[in-house]
């Protein structure tokens, strides 16, 4: 059972091919590395499987639900998370949750049971009221992810989570990741740090908008002869 | 949700809200004045009730002097009250019967102005035209007859007994807090959001496009409404402006306006990439043309045609001509239907350009 099936998703902007007729699957429950230089196309294919995006030609099915006709579903059963801190930062923690909650119609009594419990597992209960403006980048970044798995989705998109923070956070950011695969939602994750690379199911590299290598990290390392996915990147990327 | 949202991000920020409720207040205190300009052609009616050739002959006069055009000659008094609305006249002359006669005979008359006070400056710059001519007139008559005449300019004062220049910078102040409040706090809040990337989170959820317009510009709508009855509040106790159209429709106009300011905030936040953009292009774009083109400060029909049609495309000016009317002249729909479709179809037109705007930035 796949969750994310793309068959030669294509997009131009004018004369430019942002994203060059890439198609791969990922199955449910899978964690998907997205990796590449930046301007390699990668957004641009999160925007188009996430709805946001119409391909100029090629489709791609999310979570059972097509891209071309049916972005209101899919928005429903995604959550995203983007390397920009996106929480409103003069709202508390517990009224983001809600907001986000609310928009994709979770029941209220339910919705506060969900919120608490998510920060219980994050250990910021006490932060409930707090003002997102004051508390550290890390937990923001947790905060973040935990109210873009709140409504239940089937994917979650992270776009580059965990740029700026620190070892440690990054560390507890990926068991939450792990976590959530476990629980059957598919993790669709870009990155710059290629240590994070190796904790991906498979990684996939794409360069001037086409996926040039696709694979699971051992894989990819046998293939190119190296030790490491760094390598594999630094090798693809002299080539 | 999104606009419960917004509700407490006004509250939270107390400055702006501070800013946004006492602004009103130090503005309509602080206007006492107004600018004079020279004015030419303007619109004019004679009620000429001798019709002999001395009356003849003012009226050719008027028409020379290039600061009057006269556009009907009404047969009453009635019918030249209904020209000021009708054929939006500025003032009305009325000439006694038996002019000549009482020239000749009793080396006196009496005429008559009516004045459009709802625009103070414009009216005394007027009276000062008419006096001139007038004089000019009187001038050459005695030069053709032997004895020296005598003339007395009665001038009656419409709309605006007291002759007040409140009346005047009211309704400028109602539209300049108005644009302020919605369109500048409109384009930065939506501007907020691309700039802080919330709005990218809000467009890849379920909910529509039309859904976070709404809720992003209702609570500013609110606002500035609330703005708008305090300025009115103050005009009426502090100044004693009258409004004498229905303040039902009054405040149905303001709506209309407001939504218009809205969209055209909407419209300078979808072409800006952030907030300090979104406010430059409000302050230079809207609120200085706004100030110089719409009447407010300097009368429009005394400005190069480039600009006098230039005010065109800035809703201000559309505004303030209905809200004079209908506070001044008490007019109803019928008499400003045209103006409100105007600003109506701006917002439509500004909308719609701008959600098609918010489908391509993201």
């Amino acid at each position: 059972m796949y969750s994310i099936v793309a068959d030669q998703l294509t997009k131009q902007f004018g004369t430019f091919t942002a994203v060059d007729h890439i198609s791969f699957q990922v199955k449910r429950g899978e964690i998907f590395g997205f990796l590449g230089a930046n301007g390699a196309g990668k957004t641009t294919a999160i925007k188009m499987m996430s709805g946001l995006l119409l391909p100029t030609s090629g489709t791609a099915t999310i979570a059972g639900y097509d891209i071309l006709t049916q972005s209101k579903l899919i928005k429903k059963h995604i959550g995203y998370m983007s390397q920009r801190f996106s929480l409103y930062n003069d709202l508390t923690v517990f009224e983001n949750m809600q907001l986000f909650g609310t928009i994709y119609k979770i029941p209220r009594k339910e919705l506060k049971d969900r919120i608490y419990e998510s920060l219980r597992s994050l250990d910021m209960e006490k932060q409930s009221g707090t003002l997102v403006s004051s508390i550290p980048l890390g937990w923001k970044q947790k905060l973040a992810f935990a109210t873009a798995i709140l409504h239940h989705p089937d994917i979650v998109f992270l776009d580059e989570p965990t740029s700026g923070v620190d070892p440690i956070v990054r560390r507890e950011f990926w068991k939450l990741i792990y976590q959530t695969a476990s629980q059957g939602v598919t993790i669709l994750v870009t990155t710059h740090y290629m240590d994070e690379a190796e904790y991906c199911n498979r990684i996939s590299i794409m360069s001037d908008g086409q996926m040039k290598l696709i694979g699971t990290p051992s894989e990819l390392k046998e293939q190119m002869g190296v030790n490491s996915v760094d390598e594999v990147f630094v090798k693809f990327v002299n080539r | 949700m999104i606009l419960k949202k917004e509700f407490i991000h006004i509250f939270r920020d107390k400055i702006t809200l501070f800013l946004v409720l006492a602004m009103p207040i130090a503005l309509v205190l602080l206007f006492g004045f107004t600018i004079s300009s020279e004015i030419r052609n303007a619109k004019i009616s004679v009620l000429d009730q001798a019709n002999d050739t001395q009356s003849k002959q003012l009226c050719k006069k008027l028409s020379a002097s290039g600061y009057f055009q006269i556009v009907s000659y009404p047969g009453s008094e009635q019918e030249a009250d209904s020209d000021f609305k009708l054929k939006n006249i500025k003032l009305a002359l009325v000439i006694p019967p038996h002019f000549e006669e009482s020239l000749s005979r009793e080396h006196i008359a009496t005429l008559q102005v009516i004045n459009d006070v709802s625009d103070l400056n414009v009216a005394s710059i007027l009276n000062n035209y008419v006096r001139a001519v007038v004089h000019d007139f009187e001038n050459d008559y005695n030069s053709t007859a032997d004895m020296a005449q005598n003339f007395t300019i009665n001038i009656k004062m419409l709309y605006n007994p007291t002759s007040n220049s409140v009346y005047m910078f009211v309704p400028g102040i109602i539209t300049l807090i108005m644009i302020l409040v919605t369109a500048l706090m409109t384009s930065i809040t939506l501007a907020r959001e691309k700039e802080t990337g919330t709005m990218r989170m809000l467009l890849i959820t379920p909910v529509s496009k039309i859904h976070i317009i709404i809720g992003k510009v209702i609570p500013y709508m609110i606002i500035s409404f609330l703005s708008t009855i305090i300025i009115l509040v103050i005009s009426v106790l502090v100044f004693k402006m009258p409004i004498n159209g229905s303040i039902p429709f009054l405040l149905f106009l303001c709506i209309i306006f407001m939504l218009t300011s809205a969209s055209f905030g909407m419209l300078i936040s979808s072409v800006s990439t952030s907030q300090l953009d979104a406010m430059m292009i409000t302050m230079m774009g809207l609120f200085l043309p706004t100030v110089l083109l719409s009447g407010f400060l300097f009368p429009l029909n005394s400005m190069p045609l480039f600009f006098q049609l230039l005010a065109n495309i800035f809703p201000a000016k559309w505004f303030i001509l209905a809200i004079k009317d209908v506070m001044i002249k008490g007019s109803g729909f019928m008499d400003i239907w045209r103006y409100m479709l105007v600003l109506f179809l701006m917002a439509v037109v500004f909308i719609a350009f701008s959600i098609r705007q918010l489908d391509k930035r993201n």
